[in-house]
């Protein structure tokens, strides 16, 4: 591995002065501030409207017909109890009423009939929030506040499972290997495509001769993965940072959920195994861009292939319900064994923890000998493949072409 | 030690079922300027590139300094490919260091090199512009200073003039002149024959990967009764050509 620590640098440090991969880094924080930002605002502006509105007055007449409505509440909220229902739709229509309600004699039967003037598209449903609090306020006193609770789903509940004698929560237990899913799905949406151009510069820019006479076509390929890799890692900490800032300095305004991370488990088993997968899946399918990326003239036409190698990935999220409620369906088992698509249901149903141990192991073997395989086949394409400066290999040439 | 740096023996190329070199037998002597010869198609870059460990040959041997060439071998090397370019989106600086860097020089050795160099062709102020906004010429030049920059022992120099301006054909032929002097064996692939006469030792005339004239240009301009190396290099193409009219 001669010189693998120049490429590696040359690599790593041409890419970081490219202000293309600060966008590319920047783009999504950005994108999610952004989002956060318009859903902080949009809550904050529903708040005070709905304030403003809580608040507001309104001339408002009830007719009640049901017999439930109490003439506190009525006053409670200012309503005036009129009988004549025609005359009070008509004076809501003339403007001379803000609101008129009718509440019929069968309410589990017939429909409360709301008449208000126009307040705008989003402010309208306030008079119908207003209908149903005078209902509830009504029978509030007749029912216990614990059946209120029962009737308005307001009961809290605490769950605790045992698994094996210990207990077990499954979402939780899901975050710690689930990690290595959604980091491997991040490098690939982010660093996919940068994989499969990356060998493609050589040959663009006729430099791939003055290069493999100074060093292995090996060595050039393993130091551009490894390069790929750190600038990830990079990417993925450029990506995290302001949005774990973001979360911690915001998560309470956002009414984002409360998530508690001092007692995750920690299945250290689990983990293993989903860092295994994800090591092995990141290999193969680096090898698979870069095999591509070599085999192909200009980063032009490897960008053609590059929807295949995404849809073998992400392909099987489709089926993510299938992996968590039918692993032993021979579709399931046939995704996860089969190399290419793999990565996705292998690190979910670890994460989810319905693998087996012959999956578990048959997977890892699978997808890392396929990875080895790749690799050196990527090495060979980018070797026999790089002189061709205008034209495509075809399968039949890379493997026929002595080494 | 041996007198032959470079020695082919019985190299044969294919392609598929195309013989591109057939069983070709030579030597390049230390020290010496050595031009291997050819029309385009005649084998001359397939010989380089199987020399240099980008092809391997179907069979036959091809040795410097008695071993197949490896990028972390004893002799040092300068390669000007035919095919050449630079990553263009990178600073001349930046591209000098790295070539630098993977032909054995310390980063600053490198650095220090390339600025004399960029120094001696008035390029100084272009060290930290990109590639890419460098004239056609000025990248010329750049090429030539990767292609020395390590004071390579071998220098192979494949169809160096093609494309160059005139100012930068003056630099390379000094460039040659000056590695002549150190003792350093030079290989010129062309079929620019003026150059040939000028520069080179011995040559090897190919055609259809064959050898057709090999030894010094003394024995071969005698060989095919005095005539310059032009009239040999028309005579023997012009056969071939006669040969595919009829």
């Amino acid at each position: 591995m001669h010189n693998l620590g120049t490429v590696f640098r040359f690599e790593v440090v041409r890419t970081l002065k490219k202000k293309s991969f600060w966008i590319a880094a920047l783009a999504f924080p950005i994108a999610i501030s952004a989002i956060f930002a318009i859903i902080y605002l949009s809550n904050k502006t529903t708040d005070e409207a709905a304030n403003n509105t809580k608040n507001q007055q309104f001339s408002l007449a009830v007719t009640d017909e049901s017999g439930i409505i109490k003439p506190g509440v009525l006053k409670q909220f200012k309503a005036t109890a009129v009988t004549d229902k025609q005359a009070n739709i008509d004076n809501v229509t003339n403007g001379q009423l803000d609101a008129y309600f009718y509440y019929p004699k069968d309410l589990s039967k017939d429909r409360v009939e709301v008449y208000s003037k126009d307040v705008g598209l989003f402010n309208n449903g306030r008079y119908q929030g207003v209908s149903e609090a005078i209902l509830q306020a009504s029978i509030a006193g007749t029912v216990s506040p614990t059946t209120t609770a029962i009737l308005k789903n307001e009961v809290k509940y605490n769950s605790v499972s045992y698994k094996d004698g210990q207990q077990y929560d499954g979402f939780k237990q899901l975050i710690a290997p689930g990690i290595f899913l959604v980091l491997f799905y991040i490098l690939m949406a982010f660093f996919g495509n940068q994989m499969l151009t990356s060998t493609t510069e050589e040959k663009e820019n006729r430099v791939i001769e003055m290069i493999l006479t100074t060093i292995e076509a090996r060595t050039l390929v393993i130091g551009k993965i490894l390069s790929l890799i750190v600038l990830a890692g990079v990417q993925i900490v450029t990506i995290l940072v302001p949005i774990v800032a973001a979360y911690l300095l915001f998560g309470s305004k956002l009414d984002l959920p409360n998530i508690d991370l001092t007692n995750i488990p920690l299945d250290g088993v689990r983990i293993g195994i989903g860092a295994l997968i994800f090591v092995a899946s990141f290999m193969l399918f680096t090898g698979l861009l870069v095999a591509i990326g070599a085999a192909t003239p200009t980063a032009k036409e490897a960008g053609g292939f590059f929807g295949i190698v995404m849809t073998l990935i992400f392909g099987p999220l489709y089926a993510v319900t299938l992996f968590v409620s039918a692993p032993d369906s021979t579709l399931v088992r046939f995704l996860s064994l089969f190399p290419f698509t793999a990565p996705i249901p292998l690190m979910l149903r670890n994460a989810v923890g319905n693998l087996t141990p012959w999956e578990t192991i048959t997977g890892i073997v699978l997808l890392s000998v396929s990875a080895v395989i790749v690799l050196a086949i990527a090495v060979r394409l980018f070797r026999f493949g790089a002189l061709e400066y205008s034209r495509r290999l075809s399968v039949r040439e890379i493997f026929s072409r002595r080494t | 030690m041996n007198s032959s740096l470079i020695e082919i023996k019985d190299f044969t190329m294919r392609f598929g079922s195309t013989t591109v070199i057939d069983k070709l037998s030579f030597d390049v002597k230390r020290g010496e300027t050595f031009g291997l010869l050819g029309s385009n198609g005649s084998g001359k870059t397939t010989t380089i590139r199987a020399l240099l460990g980008i092809y391997q040959p179907t069979s036959g041997s091809l040795t410097i300094d008695g071993a197949p060439y490896r990028v972390d071998g004893g002799v040092k090397l300068g390669y000007l490919p035919e095919e050449r370019g630079l990553y263009k989106k990178e600073s001349v600086i930046d591209v000098m260091v790295y070539f630098g860097q993977l032909k054995g020089l310390s980063r600053v050795e490198a650095h220090d090199w390339s600025l004399k160099y960029l120094r001696r062709v008035e390029l100084e102020d272009k060290a930290t512009t990109r590639l890419d906004k460098l004239s056609g010429g000025q990248q010329q030049k750049v090429q030539l200073g990767i292609t020395i920059m390590n004071d390579p022992e071998l220098l192979i120099l494949d169809e160096p003039t093609k494309g160059f301006d005139p100012v930068n054909r003056r630099l390379l032929m000094t460039i040659i002149e000056e590695h002549q002097k150190a003792g350093a064996t030079v290989i010129f692939v062309t079929h620019q024959m003026e150059e040939v006469e000028r520069l080179c030792d011995r040559i090897i005339l190919l055609k259809d990967g064959n050898a057709r004239a090999y030894g010094t240009i003394k024995a071969v301009r005698k060989e095919f009764n005095g005539a310059s190396l032009d009239d040999i290099f028309i005579k023997v193409y012009g056969q071939h050509q006669q040969e595919e009219i009829a």
